[in-house]
């Protein structure tokens, strides 16, 4: 059973037919006023529609290439939060890359010289003065013996000769 | 940016080497008589090594010690003097090099200029100089480097390989280093 406000708003729209519209019309007390208010619905309805309608956009394109182009700007500026290059499988494989080198490293200095094995490097002597006035005849020679530790020895002949007392501590 | 982290390890190696590697050494310097004497006396701690070296070498049979001196080089430009009654020999030291130091030699008869000489004293190598005749016997000079405390422990415990690879490490990068 429809109300009195249903079966107005179908008359209004014109959606009442047959025995119902005769007998919803015949319900009415002023059947004039009801058809002047209905006029006026249906004037105002149209015009509604004719003002309210979507405009059609004449740059439609352009306006699409502008906004694409503007997520793309920002999209580039936003700051990327965490750095992508280590991972952790990178990580793992450097970690294990260095100890490689570490290892390798350390067993090519320990094998290049034993512990307690002297280098090659002799003593050497740059240069040597006597003074020729005390001693005339004095000379200065040099030698290395690798066979008694490793050695150098400065030689002199004809320094002059000292009593014993010189040897005292 | 992993660049710049491998870069920053690498320098904070090196400088850690750098500081750590910088050990000191000790020259030993000694006045030695030696004598040929029936019963001969034996020979001081410092010359124990170089016992048959001396005797092949000078042909004496006892070797004494009348003056020595033992500095530890720190910055390799130090001097020091080791004395006897008459002699004293003035060690000048001017820099380490790569294989020890070089060092300006001064011996004096009290205070007379006997011999003066300069010489490259190696870590592993050391001098022997011949002095004058003393009475039957002759003055020897010897110098020695010696490692300091640390290396020394070190040599004679053994240790653990990768600490042992570790410290030549360090000693390679500081030999790098200027």
């Amino acid at each position: 059973m429809k109300t009195f406000e249903e079966k107005w708003t179908a008359w209004l729209d014109g959606q009442l037919s047959g025995r119902e519209l005769i007998e919803f019309e015949s319900s009415l007390p002023d059947l004039a006023a009801a058809e002047a208010e209905k006029r006026d619905a249906q004037k105002l309805g149209s015009f509604l529609k004719k003002e309210l309608g979507a405009q059609a956009l004449s740059n439609e394109e352009f306006f699409s290439h502008q906004l694409r182009e503007r997520i793309a700007r920002e999209s580039e500026h936003r700051p990327r939060s965490t750095s992508t290059w280590w991972t952790v499988p990178r990580l793992v494989w450097s970690g294990a890359t260095a100890l490689a080198l570490f290892l390798v490293t350390t067993f090519v200095l320990m094998n290049r010289n034993n512990p307690g094995e002297q280098s090659d490097y002799l003593t050497q002597i740059l240069n040597s003065r006597v003074d020729p006035v005390v001693n005339p005849n004095a000379t200065v020679s040099i030698f290395e013996s690798k066979n008694h530790n490793n050695v150098t020895v400065l030689w002199t002949e004809g320094l002059q000769s000292l009593p014993a007392d010189y040897a005292a501590k | 940016m992993p660049h710049r982290t491998l870069l920053i390890a690498v320098l904070v190696m090196l400088a850690a080497g750098a500081l750590s590697a910088n050990a000191a050494h000790a020259v030993w310097s000694g006045l030695v008589i030696a004598e040929n004497v029936p019963q001969p006396v034996q020979i001081p701690a410092e010359l124990t090594k170089f016992e048959q070296t001396l005797k092949d070498l000078f042909g004496y049979n006892q070797f004494e010690l009348i003056g020595q001196s033992n500095k530890t080089l720190r910055t390799g430009e130090e001097d020091w003097l080791a004395v006897s009654k008459y002699f004293s020999l003035h060690v000048d030291a001017r820099g380490e090099n790569e294989a020890g130091y070089t060092l300006n030699l001064t011996l004096y008869k009290e205070k007379e200029i006997l011999l003066e000489t300069d010489a490259n004293l190696s870590r592993s190598s050391p001098l022997v100089i011949k002095g004058p005749q003393v009475g039957g016997g002759q003055l020897l000079l010897v110098l020695v480097v010696k490692d300091d405390q640390i290396h020394r422990r070190r040599h004679v415990e053994p240790s653990n390989p990768i600490t042992t690879g570790w410290y030549r490490l360090r000693r390679v990068i500081h030999r790098m280093l200027p």
